[in-house]
């Protein structure tokens, strides 16, 4: 159709220069679709967000873990013993691997200096391969090692000790509170992961065979034992079958396992619950802003019967007002839109802050928050610019 | 389009309001014929129905009964975007309160019915500043009407009237808002426009002194329409060719 930009370009022109005219409502309209704005922009990145962030734990960490903890105010206060966590993986053919753990807490000292202070984690194995946990240099500890007082060392604990100036670490002497042990490994730097409640804190961390933990940790007992259930394993099955192995055990055992999956479901609850909240501020938001936007619509084209009239006189169409007083409200939703996005990514970085996600512009998010906007104001503009349009041109002419 | 442009005709037409229950009827049977290229005046007491004939006659308001033929077509049955559009291509407004749209220039203003059919910016300019220059004011293209005087502006609603070459001029008491002297000059403005473009001009005025003129005169009274005695022949007028 000839002739369709001139006019828009023209009625965009006419839009802003009308909008900046009425400062104070066109600020408080522009405040309501912001925040409805922010809101969908928060909620939207907020998911993609934890969807990335879930992502990539299990990716690191796999969906086949499982943790399998006493409660706290358990019947048994001696815990999991060693033999049925050791045994579970021979027992249960659900269960791949299992590596369970007794922690304690020290301070590490070499050569008579302090070099770190942290969990003194007494594990097996299993403990290294289930956590994805990489040697730089040496060997990790074992069932094999029993009592015997070897350690590995995380990667800050042993870049602590390279200061004291030993070049070669392993086999080196480490105080764990007064006790000796002798370096048996260093381990990789490791990222922590917190796709599991449980912490590995590897890196500021000395790991003791699990048979030697018992002298250092005031609590001896196994408190957790992080498992993988067999590939193609219903994780289900897994839980039942560990449930049922532990009760034939051990009656009076209280345990609680819990899967990665379950682990990812509640995420997915929990920011569902953070959508729906976020949803419903937005959606009354821009609800009360879109009313707003209305309604400066409504007393801008009351206020501008006149104008309506000689254009319609000097040949605008009913169509062409239309589109005047809704490019008009677009506008004003797109800058409040704007405005918008720019405080919704601002809450995004916040809470990703807090909640130590790593924060991310998902350009799906800006793309939602832009067509909400625009949206608004075709939604909220149709009634004032249709009722513009309809306006009687000549009692506009008389108007004064 | 084939010339002459401009030629109109109302044939019986009528037109009516309801407030409440009364009914008025305002134009009674109005006849009425206008050639291209005339230069008619129409004069009547207040409340008379001469703006309510101006706004038919512009398309602007439509006949409650009657036929409205405009250069050998009826445009009575037209719908309203078709209107919209033959008022554009076809009738120029001068209204009395001059009404420029306040927040534009000069120029923006006399631009507006370009852009309603899709003249691009750059080319609507031009023209405007082109007629802007014809009625005197190529002085003040980038003036706001606040910024002009009431001739002025008057001079530029003229302007904005013809810079679509329409075929009609319609003046509903255009020097009513301005002094004696700029009277004089805008109705001077409006004869010459008469006879240089060849526009069919209607003037709606109390004043006798502008009625005379034009080269035909008619008087709305009781809603109907009577055509006043011919001119004195030798007095000042159009060129243009009439039909009687
Ligand atoms: N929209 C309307 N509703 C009711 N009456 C109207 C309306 N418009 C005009 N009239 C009446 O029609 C008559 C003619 O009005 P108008 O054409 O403006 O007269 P003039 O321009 O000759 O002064 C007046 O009595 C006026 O009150
Ligand atoms: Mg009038």
């Amino acid at each position: 159709m000839p002739g369709i930009l001139p006019i828009l370009g023209a009625n965009a022109r006419q839009a802003v220069d009308s909008l900046a005219r009425a400062r104070l409502r066109t600020a408080l309209g522009l405040v309501g679709i912001m925040i409805g704005i922010s809101s969908v922009i928060a909620m939207v990145s907020l998911g993609e967000i934890a969807k990335e962030q879930a992502r990539r734990q299990f990716e690191a960490l796999g969906t086949d873990v499982l943790l399998v903890r006493t409660v706290a105010a358990s019947a048994a206060p001696q815990g999991i013993s060693l033999a049925d966590a050791i045994g579970l993986v021979e027992a249960v053919p659900a269960v791949a691997e299992a590596a369970p753990r007794i922690l304690g807490h020290g301070e590490f000292r070499h050569a008579g200096r302090k070099v770190g202070q942290g969990r003194v984690q007494g594990v097996t194995a299993a403990f290294a391969s289930i956590n994805r946990m990489s040697l730089q240099a040496g060997r990790f500890v074992s069932l094999l090692d029993a009592d015997r007082h070897f350690c590995v060392v995380g990667a800050t604990v042993a870049d602590a000790m390279r200061q004291g100036g030993s070049g070669r670490i392993v086999g080196e002497t480490l105080e764990i509170g007064d006790i000796l042990f002798t370096v048996v490994g260093v381990l990789d730097p490791r990222p922590e992961s917190y796709a599991l409640p449980v912490q590995v804190e590897a890196d500021e961390s000395v790991f003791v065979p699990i048979g030697a933990a018992g002298r250092i940790a005031d609590n001896p007992a196994i408190e957790l034992a992080v498992a993988r259930s067999s590939a193609g394993v219903d994780y289900r099955a897994a839980v039942a079958d560990i449930r049922s192995w532990f009760r034939r055990r051990a009656p009076d055992l209280q345990l609680d396992i819990i899967t990665a999956k379950e682990l990812i479901a509640q995420m997915e609850a929990q920011m569902q619950t953070f959508a729906l909240l976020l949803g419903s501020v937005g959606s009354i938001s821009l609800v009360v802003g879109g009313i707003g936007i209305m309604n400066i619509m409504l007393v801008s084209v009351a206020e501008r019967r006149r104008e309506i009239a000689i254009r319609r006189a000097l040949g605008a169409r009913r169509r062409d007002i239309q589109s005047q007083f809704l490019i008009e409200s677009v506008i004003l939703t797109l800058a409040g839109g704007l405005l918008g996005i720019l405080l919704g990514l601002a809450a995004t970085w916040a809470i990703c802050r807090f909640t130590g996600w790593e924060f991310l512009i998902s350009g799906m998010s800006v793309a939602s928050g832009l067509g909400t906007a625009a949206a608004a104001g075709l939604f909220f503009g149709f009634q004032p610019a249709r009722q513009a349009a309809r306006l009687d041109p000549i009692a506009g002419l008389q108007a004064e | 389009m084939t010339a002459p442009r401009g030629a109109l005709r109302l044939i019986d037409v009528r037109k009516s309001y309801r407030v409440g229950p009364v009914t008025t009827e305002v134009l009674r049977g109005v006849d009425l014929e206008i050639g291209a290229g005339d230069l008619v005046s129409i004069m009547g007491p207040s409340g008379s129905g001469k703006t309510t004939l101006m706004n038919i006659v512009g398309l602007l308001d439509r006949p409650s009964t009657g036929r409205h033929v405009l250069d050998g077509r009826d445009v009575s049955g037209l719908g309203d975007d078709a209107l919209s559009r033959l008022r554009n291509a076809h009738v120029g407004f001068v209204f009395q309160a001059f009404h420029l749209l306040p927040r534009l220039t000069a120029a923006e203003n006399v631009c507006v019915p370009l852009v309603y059919r899709g003249t691009g910016r750059r080319e609507a300019l031009g023209r405007a500043r082109a007629i802007l220059e014809r009625v005197g004011m190529g002085e003040r293209v980038a003036h706001r009407p606040d910024q002009l005087s009431g001739g002025q502006k008057q001079r530029v609603a003229i302007a904005r009237a013809l810079v679509g070459m329409p075929a009609l001029l319609l003046a509903d008491e255009p020097t009513g808002a301005l002094d004696t002297d700029t009277a004089d000059e805008t109705m001077g403005l409006l004869l010459e426009l008469n006879a240089e473009q060849g526009v069919t001009v209607l003037i709606i005025t109390h004043d006798p002194v502008v009625a005379r003129r034009c080269t035909r005169r008619m008087r709305i009274e009781g809603g109907q329409l009577h055509e006043e005695d011919p001119r004195p022949p030798g007095s000042a007028g159009s060129t243009a060719p009439r039909r009687a």
